[in-house]
């Protein structure tokens, strides 16, 4: 393959291996915003709890799956804590309040995260060689690190599942008809709790699978909660309610992040990944500001 | 039309007063509600229908007085409890999930119906499908009964006002009520939504048997449908009976002529 | 065995055996209930027309008694159907939105003792005329719903009938199908009432015969097979939902479709994709109309490229369809069309299988009929009736036209009288209009011609070209057709003329009043610049003459084209000082033309048009909003066509 198509292929996979991510961190917020109306500003300190937990458990010697198992589990009773103690109380009170009382979520969890464990920085190894993947770089050219291919294929079906688990059968119609009114749906006896308990068990999940991956590129530490920051621009793009849209959001902001750093970067005079995405976001506030996937607002005739 | 034939009283007030700070809403209210009639609760505005309503299913709790169901007197009761024990409702302006389809409004009304746990029903994908083709079955019956066929996959938000009530009393229907409370069902319709509308009323009463509790302000409607009226003013009952009786009742033909007491 | 089996079954009944013999596990309806579809087999269709044949005989339903049937298309009313012909009887189909006034004159009219009625709305009515017709014994209804209280000696259910059908078969298991045996193909199979514009309506009497070999012909002509699926969605009061649901179904043995409620047909077709549709022109307007709205709502992008190959399909598509020459580029651009256009959008039509669909009833726009067959799907025209058990004229493969309506109909004759109406005789022509010989005698000669009552010819093609109702056409001096709200409709379709009285029968050239649209008008005289005090003066200003005149010209270009109607090219004109008006008496309150009237009231200017006069002065009566009336004034200048072949050569061209 020429080598210039090849390194081009090259970039895009690359962007499109870590939107695939992107799409994940950004689905948490989507199952919490959907269910509530909330916009979670406590994801990234649940990620850096998730992925504290995670590793000290490693640490202690325990097998990798229970470690595992053990972190989920942490995250699911914090997840029925945070609906008992924070969200219950707080019910039929306007959104604006539930988004103060996250944040006030956010940093508890960060200090509370550092004061069990500590505030060191961890290395973690899930296992799976960052090298190139040999055999594609020697038929084609272009080289992939396996672990950019492992984490996507993880992020991927995590993605996959989540989404069909809330898309169809009774827990979907029960989250969309608590999104769409949450008086009306205690009227017909959805246990509302019930909902959120299980959507932030999943946002949870989501953000144990997120901490643990960046984890081993960038070792936990506090900086891993800002990853959360990256699912904003996905969620401009991809509409702060739709999971399709989540998933396709982040492939497009992870592939043009990418490409824009590559091509644009020399031009302009480099380190625009780090704002790029922004900048698309900021267009597409303009452009089309309920996202690619969000709902437009019906009105009746 | 035959003689028509009521069981015992399945929901009893007995002396139920709400007041919110130092309004009082309802006053010493008492009367019963029998088995398979339709009784319409009707009264000038402010005369607190809808806050009777909204004791009976949970949404307030009254201040004083009891209220009996099925025999028990009950104390503090949620709406949800109250849907479990077969209470279901309608109201005056439409709460139905906007951004869902008529299918899938109406089965969030099966949801007391589904045994397992709704977590469980997503990893056990084969039982749940049962479940899931059961409860499909349950609503297609009432999307035949009332008709709505054509609108089963649209989204309710772009149904006109009178499709998606009788999409609402679908809902309702769906969690097969022993006792059914519609909150203005007419409200807002035209002269043939009104006439398939009770037409609906009625059919739902004599082949389901359920209880209705209504509140309406067609004076018509009431009179042709009702086994018995309940009429409030101030939150104080004035007169209860048949129809006629109720119409002849100079208090009645006060409170709605404005006579101050 | 016996010569039944192998003779062709010459009635519905017998044909009914046929089909459960040769294919009884194959579909024969298929309803959607409850959301789902469900499947009668021939076996299961029969069983259910024998039970409820025997149903009725119990309740002493006889050989000659009538069957009302009211009601949507459901499985169970065309068992009904089939049932009253196995026991000898004439199923009298009813249109399911008529008033009750409307059922008690066709349950009088047809002396029908029994009625069969789908649900509750249907039965009430039938209860309704119960005190004017009191010799109805029985009403049977499919859907039970809120039918509980009804009087159960008067009102009973299908489900009831069939079980009473089934003691009956145990009891004297040989009695159906004797009763099947006496039938022929001579016996009446079904009286339809057609509801015309005026007058009463008639009951159609067409035998089993009638039904059997048009349909037979019919299925050949079109290739129907037994794997073909229909909808049967309109009134099965109608002919066509009778031959095309029933007749042919029974002989080609196909399946046919009952959408689960009037209001989900696009729905139910969506999902059956049938490949045998029927449906007027009204219909495919209505879908094309839908289709219009939706592309006006979609993203630009959809919208441009809908467009763009649209235009692709007006070029090519027809053109494929037809297999016709089309260039490679173009061939390609169809192709990308129906993988990103014509595709998606007949699927949403529920169109994507279509082999066969038809229009008639009424004449079908030329653009609406092109956008169909430029998407590939092959609708065609044909031209029909209710006593000739619908067909008269069809259109074959490759030889479809929109203004016209094809070629006689395999057996059908086809003749055009003196005065331009269309006759036809064929073996589907009906027996009689039911206890109405004066009727019968009217439009059925005795040598078996039927006039249609419509004015037409047929062209050099041999296609038929149906032009108006004959009673509106006239003939010119020189002897051709003179059809004037034909040419008046072509005139009006020009957006200044409002309304257009044309003259010619018994005439040697054709003449015309306009109106002018006074809105059209004033719109372009601002934009020209053109100043004028009132109506009477932008009438007869000069440069509106000129609009005009050109409006004419291009219907005379049309007119001249058509060997027959070549004389009617307008010669001369007025444009008149005054709207006509219904207040005044010179329309009807629907804005139809009142010949009679205008010709009285300005028979002068109507001299003047067939004199050498230049102008012509006119007093008329007109009243005004307020209901006063008062007299007009005017000098009309009356104006000569230019341009135009003298009369003498366009007779001989003619000829």
């Amino acid at each position: 393959m020429h080598p210039e198509l090849a390194f081009a292929i090259e970039v895009l996979i690359a962007g499109l291996l870590s939107g695939v991510m992107y799409s994940l961190v950004a689905l948490g917020f989507v199952l919490i915003f959907k269910a509530s109306g909330i916009f979670n500003f406590a994801q990234g300190a649940m990620v850096l709890f998730a992925a504290l937990t995670f590793v000290r458990i490693l640490e202690m010697g325990v097998n990798f799956w229970l470690a595992i198992a053990v972190a989920l589990a942490v995250m699911i009773v914090l997840a029925v804590v945070i609906e008992r103690v924070m969200l219950r109380p707080l019910i039929a009170q306007p959104v604006i309040i539930l988004f103060m009382a996250t944040i006030g979520l956010n940093y508890f969890l960060e200090g509370f995260a550092q004061a069990v464990w500590d505030a060191d920085v961890h290395g973690l190894d899930l296992g799976i060689p960052d090298v190139p993947w040999m055999s594609l770089l020697d038929s084609t050219n272009i080289l992939i690190s396996l672990f950019d291919v492992w984490s996507a294929v993880i992020c991927g079906v995590l993605v996959l599942v989540l989404a069909f688990f809330f898309q169809k059968g009774r827990i979907g119609r029960a989250l969309r008809a608590v999104a769409d009114d949450n008086q009306a749906a205690m009227s017909v006896g959805i246990p509302l709790q019930q909902i959120w308990a299980i959507v932030w068990a999943a946002a949870g999940l989501v953000a144990l699978v997120a901490g643990a991956l960046w984890g081993q590129r960038l070792g936990v530490q506090f900086s891993i909660s800002l990853v959360a920051l990256k699912a904003l621009p996905v969620l401009i793009l991809g509409g702060f309610n739709s999971i399709a849209g989540a998933i396709l959001g982040g492939l497009i902001i992870g592939a043009t992040e990418k490409l824009a750093e590559v091509y644009l970067g020399p031009i302009i005079g480099g380190g625009i990944e780090s704002w790029s995405a922004y900048f698309i976001a900021m267009l597409f506030l303009i452009f089309r500001p309920q996202g690619l996937f969000g709902e437009k607002i019906i009105e009746r005739v | 039309m035959s003689e028509r034939q009521f069981g015992d009283a399945v929901l009893s007030f007995d002396n139920v007063s709400i007041s919110f700070g130092a309004v009082a809403a309802l006053t010493g209210i008492s009367f019963d509600i029998y088995e398979h009639e339709i009784v319409a609760i009707i009264g000038p505005n402010g005369a607190g229908k809808t806050t009777a309503l909204n004791v009976i299913n949970g949404v307030y709790q009254p201040t004083d007085g009891t209220i009996t169901y099925k025999g028990e007197a009950r104390t503090r009761m949620r709406p949800y409890q109250a849907a479990a024990q077969g209470i279901a409702r309608t109201f005056q302006n439409v709460a139905l999930f906007k951004g869902m389809n008529t299918l899938d409004n109406i089965m969030t009304g099966r949801n007391l119906k589904m045994k397992s746990n709704l977590f469980l029903q997503g990893l056990y994908w084969g039982p749940a499908q049962r479940e899931e083709i059961e409860h499909r079955k349950a609503v297609e019956k009432i999307i035949d009964f009332l008709e709505i066929e054509s609108v089963r996959k649209t989204v309710v938000g772009r149904l006109p006002f009178g499709l998606q009530k009788r999409v609402e009393l679908g809902r309702a229907l769906a969690a097969e009520p022993e006792i059914l409370l519609l909150d203005e069902p007419m409200a807002g319709m035209n002269l043939e939504e009104k006439e398939d509308m009770c037409r609906f009323v009625l059919d739902v009463n004599d082949e389901l048997g359920t209880t209705i509790v209504l509140i309406e302000h067609d004076m018509s409607v009431v009179m042709d449908i009702s086994d018995r009226v309940i009429v409030l003013d101030y939150g104080r009952k004035i007169s209860e009976g048949t129809p006629e009786v109720v119409r002849a009742d100079q208090n009645v033909i006060d409170a709605y002529l404005g006579v101050t007491h | 065995m016996t010569d039944r089996n192998q003779s062709v079954a010459d009635t519905f009944p017998k044909l009914l055996r046929e089909r459960v013999r040769t294919g009884g596990d194959r579909p024969a309806m298929r309803e959607k209930r409850y959301g789902i579809w469900q499947t009668w087999t021939w076996k299961d269709y029969e069983g259910v027309i024998r039970r409820f044949a025997h149903g009725l005989s119990d309740l002493g339903f006889k050989r000659g008694d009538k069957l009302t049937i009211i009601g949507d298309n459901r499985p169970r009313l065309y068992a009904a159907m089939a049932s009253a012909q196995c026991l000898g009887g004439i199923p009298v189909p009813a249109y399911q939105d008529s008033v009750a006034g409307e059922i008690q004159y066709l349950v009088e009219h047809s002396e029908a003792h029994f009625i069969v009625a789908e649900d509750q709305e249907q039965v009430d009515k039938a209860l309704e005329i119960r005190e004017q017709c009191p010799f109805v014994q029985a009403i049977i209804y499919d859907n039970p719903r809120g039918l509980r209280d009804y009087d159960p000696e008067l009102v009973l259910s299908f489900e009831a009938l069939e079980e009473r059908g089934r003691q009956l078969a145990e009891r004297d298991p040989g009695f159906l199908d004797q009763a099947i045996d006496e039938g022929s193909g001579a016996d009446t199979a079904v009286i339809l009432y057609t509801s015309g514009t005026t007058g009463t309506p008639k009951g159609v009497v067409l035998s089993h015969e009638n039904l059997l070999v048009t349909s037979r012909n019919a299925a050949e002509f079109d290739r129907i097979t037994p794997d073909t699926n229909s909808l049967a969605y309109l009134p099965m009061a109608w002919v066509g939902d009778n031959i095309f649901s029933f007749s042919e179904a029974f002989v080609a043995g196909f399946c046919v479709n009952c959408p689960e409620s009037g209001a989900t047909v696009m729905q139910d077709m969506r999902e059956i994709g049938p490949d045998f549709y029927f449906g007027p022109p009204r219909i495919f307007e209505n879908l094309l109309t839908m289709v219009m709205i939706r592309m006006e709502d979609a993203g630009w992008i959809k919208r441009k490229l809908f467009h763009y190959f649209m235009g692709v399909a007006r070029r090519a598509g027809g053109r494929i369809l037809d297999h016709q020459s089309v260039s490679l580029w173009d061939r390609l651009l169809y192709g990308v069309g129906e993988l990103l256009i014509f595709g998606p959008l007949k699927n949403t039509l529920g169109m994507s299988r279509i082999r066969v669909a038809y229009t008639a009833g009424e004449a079908i726009g030329p653009e609406l009929f092109d956008f169909y067959r430029s998407l590939g799907i092959n609708l065609k025209q044909l031209y029909g009736q209710t006593e000739a058990a619908v067909f008269v004229t069809m259109q074959l493969d490759g030889e479809v036209r929109s203004e016209t309506v094809g070629t006689a109909f395999t057996d059908v004759e086809l003749k055009i009288a003196e005065n331009s109406e269309v006759l036809y005789r064929s073996p589907g022509v009906f027996q009689e209009y039911y206890k109405n010989p004066e009727a019968t005698a009217e439009t059925k000669t005795p040598d078996g011609w039927v006039k249609t009552g419509d004015a037409g010819y047929v062209d050099e093609e041999g296609h038929l070209r149906i032009i108006d109702r004959a009673k509106d056409v006239g003939k010119m001096n020189d002897g051709s057709m003179f059809a004037p709200k034909y040419i008046e409709n072509k005139l009006k379709f020009y957006q200044y003329i409002k309304e257009a009285v044309t003259f010619g029968d018994q005439k040697d050239y054709a003449s015309a009043f306009i109106n002018i649209d006074l809105d059209a008008v004033s719109n372009w005289a601002e934009r020209n610049n053109i100043t004028y005090g009132g109506y009477q003066e932008i009438a007869s200003h000069d440069k509106v003459r000129g609009l005009i005149e050109d409006c004419i010209a291009k219907v005379n270009e049309d007119l001249a084209a058509d060997s027959h109607l070549r004389s009617s090219q307008i010669q001369r004109f007025i444009i008149l000082h005054k709207e006509l008006d219904a207040d005044d008496g010179e329309l009807t309150r629907t804005r139809k033309v009142r010949r009679r009237i205008i010709a009285e009231k300005y028979g002068t200017l109507i001299d003047a048009l067939y004199s050498d006069q230049q102008h012509v002065e006119v007093e008329s009566q007109v009243t005004f909003e307020d209901g006063s009336t008062g007299s007009l004034h005017a000098d009309l200048k009356i104006y000569d066509l230019p341009g135009l072949k003298p009369m003498h050569e366009s007779l001989a061209a003619a000829s």
